[in-house]
């Protein structure tokens, strides 16, 4: 297990070089400027130019990236490794670590709802499978996974927050306020939002594993025994149709942290998403690339939890 | 083998007079197609995917000629509390605009885009997914790395990391992200199927006659590769579609006057109070337009199995 980890570490510092360098081209290929938004008839041509070398954009490309990629690991050490907002002037990394505790607060909770729903949904539709409760709730599934999330998010809004006036319409508290209700006020619609969308994914997977461990025979052995149907459905067929379900859950585990760009826009929710479309926006590059930094990074963890979880809760694979 | 050609689709070849009255001679011989045709079919939901979508086809290309330029024209007779007529079924926006006839222009809009963006999806796809199988070994393993590094990129945000940069509000840079950043899933089918088929008999058979590399690529594996790759581009239209909807919606796709499902959310916003059906009607169209792709798409995927059963 421990070479493994080790071969899996080693396997992903090409992905994450490869990553820094697209994302790197991509920021500084693409036409447009950093200092384009200061070019008026106001600002001196002079003046531009001492921009553009105060930011470092005089330096050849490969420079550039050299310097940046070999101080963007230095964080943990350096508050100014990410390099400093061009919005605001404050370092990136301060910038985008005041951002991770509202998105963690925002995607887990969506995570715990998910789950909680979503497993006994899929087991109540396995177990009664065609009944009238399984086609119902799969016609709900079919649509609401087909509903984009942003405009789940109007709806709601909409509803909730204009036309029935329950909910704050966005933000993560009112003005002035700082207590716990109120930002569980205005957590309930974004993580309605969330939650609707990745249930009705998840608990499709949730049948559609169930069912498969259903069929296996030694379910009909423990049957056969004469336990009584929930024993076997709890401790026999659960735990196994829940393997898939770990994978998933190790590939869900990036958004927690780099968040969700579209349902944090809709509900100026001040997480790590929001931040990266606005920093998009203001073509703000330094906090565009620290961003993008983290939600590859967190996508390659992802990957190798999921997979060593899934070493752990199967005894059959071995790597 | 020679004289089975020139007959018709569905003729059995006899051999002797012998063979007359053999039972397999009775049962008529049905192509792949032809079964593909009948097992479709047999699909209830696959059916209702397509009848959806050639609807939407359909009204995306009739609605905008019938309304000429009244999916942009302003007015200043006509507005939001105008009543519900036969020729504003939806009524007017603020701009005294028919909301209809934009919808329609906008749901127009949207599948063009979904469609090139889906066909640079497969063209990508299938240029990587077959060199890398056909080739195997380093250039395989280099390519499917690349691939891995794709797929860690946060995938919407670099559509709008690469639409905001490029130039918001062009057509073009909005095919071209979406195209960009979403083939990795086709190559990889398309990278499966070339492993499968290396080892086939008629490519091994065509090496063997002397077929060059890009002739037994281009010839022969492409179009026994191409089902899996015309399902996932037909359930990546909805893919497309919504994502073009998100970035009109975050304002880094298409404008106003430019008429598209997001950007008509994105004003739908502003009248939450008095006009709460504005943010329905682009919004069910979306989500009939992902229903469609993706009723059609598992549609094909379960006809184009030989696997499947047919039940007669």
């Amino acid at each position: 297990m421990a070479t493994y980890i080790l071969r899996r570490l080693i396997q992903a510092i090409p992905i994450m070089i490869g990553i820094s360098i697209i994302s790197f081209l991509i920021v500084n290929l693409t036409p447009g400027s950093p200092v384009d938004k200061f070019r008026s008839p106001r600002v001196s041509p002079e003046t531009i130019q001492n921009l553009i070398r105060l930011y470092g954009l005089d330096q050849p490309l490969i420079i550039r990236f050299w310097s940046w990629f070999t101080h963007f690991w230095t964080f943990p050490f350096d508050k100014l490794a990410w390099g400093y907002s061009f919005t605001d002037g404050l370092a990136v990394r301060d910038k985008i670590f005041q951002r991770i505790p509202s998105t963690l607060l925002l995607m887990g909770t969506s995570l715990v709802v998910t789950i909680v729903l979503a497993i006994p949904i899929g087991i109540l539709q396995a177990v009664k499978q065609y009944s009238w409760a399984d086609k119902l709730i799969t016609t709900f599934e079919t649509v609401g996974y087909a509903m984009p999330t942003f405009w789940l998010g109007l709806i709601l809004k909409q509803t909730f927050a204009v036309q029935l006036n329950w909910l704050p319409l966005y933000g993560q508290n009112a003005l002035g306020k700082h207590d716990l209700p109120d930002m569980l006020m205005h957590l309930i619609l974004p993580v309605t939002t969330l939650a609707v969308i990745s249930v009705a994914g998840w608990s499709r997977y949730m049948r559609a594993s169930m069912l498969e461990v259903l069929r296996q025979d030694y379910i009909r052995t423990a049957r056969s025994k004469g336990l009584n149907g929930g024993q076997v459905i709890r401790k026999h067929a659960l735990r196994n149709a829940l393997i898939p379900i770990v994978t998933l859950l190790g590939l869900t585990i990036p958004s927690l942290l780099s968040g969700a760009a579209i349902t944090e826009t809709v509900f100026s929710w001040p997480g790590l998403g929001w931040l990266g479309v606005q920093s998009v926006i203001d073509r703000d590059y330094p906090v565009v690339l620290a961003v993008v930094m983290i939600g590859g990074t967190m996508v390659i963890i992802g990957n190798l939890l999921a997979d060593i979880a899934y070493a752990v809760v199967d005894p059959r694979i071995h790597y | 083998m020679a004289r089975s050609e020139g007959l018709p689709a569905g003729s059995t070849v006899r051999l002797s007079p012998a063979d007359d009255f053999d039972e397999v001679d009775l049962v008529p011989v049905q192509t792949f197609w032809q079964l593909v045709r009948r097992r479709f079919l047999q699909n209830r939901m696959a059916v209702i995917g397509l009848v959806l979508m050639a609807i939407l086809i359909a009204s995306s290309i009739v609605f905008p000629i019938i309304g000429g330029d009244a999916w942009f024209k302003t007015s200043l007779v006509h507005g939001p509390k105008d009543p519900i007529s036969l020729t504003a079924p939806m009524g007017y926006d603020n701009l005294g605009i028919n909301i209809f006839f934009r919808l329609m222009k906008a749901l127009q809009t949207s599948l063009i885009i979904g469609t090139f963006a889906v066909l640079i999806i497969a063209g990508i796809g299938t240029a990587v997914g077959s060199i890398s199988g056909y080739a195997g070994g380093l250039v395989d393993n280099l390519m499917m790395r690349f691939v891995d590094i794709v797929l860690s990129l946060p995938g919407f945000f670099l559509v709008i990391m690469l639409v905001a940069f490029m130039g918001s509000g062009n057509v073009f840079v909005i095919i071209f992200a979406i195209g960009l950043t979403g083939w990795t899933t086709a190559a990889r089918l398309v990278r499966a199927e070339f492993l499968r088929l290396r080892e086939a008999d008629f490519v091994q058979a065509a090496k063997a006659l002397g077929a060059s590399d890009r002739r037994i690529i281009v010839r022969h594996m492409i179009p026994s590769a191409m089902a899996p790759v015309v399902v996932a581009s037909t359930l990546g239209i909805a893919d497309s579609v919504v994502t073009e909807a998100a970035l009109s919606f975050l304002t880094f796709g298409l404008r106003p006057p430019e008429a598209s499902l997001g950007n008509m959310l994105t004003g739908a916003q502003d009248y939450f109070y008095r006009q709460p059906l504005w943010v329905y009607y682009p919004g069910i169209l979306l989500i009939l337009v992902v229903l469609a792709a993706s009723f059609l798409g598992d549609g094909l995927r379960d006809a184009l199995d030989p696997r499947q059963r047919i039940e007669a």
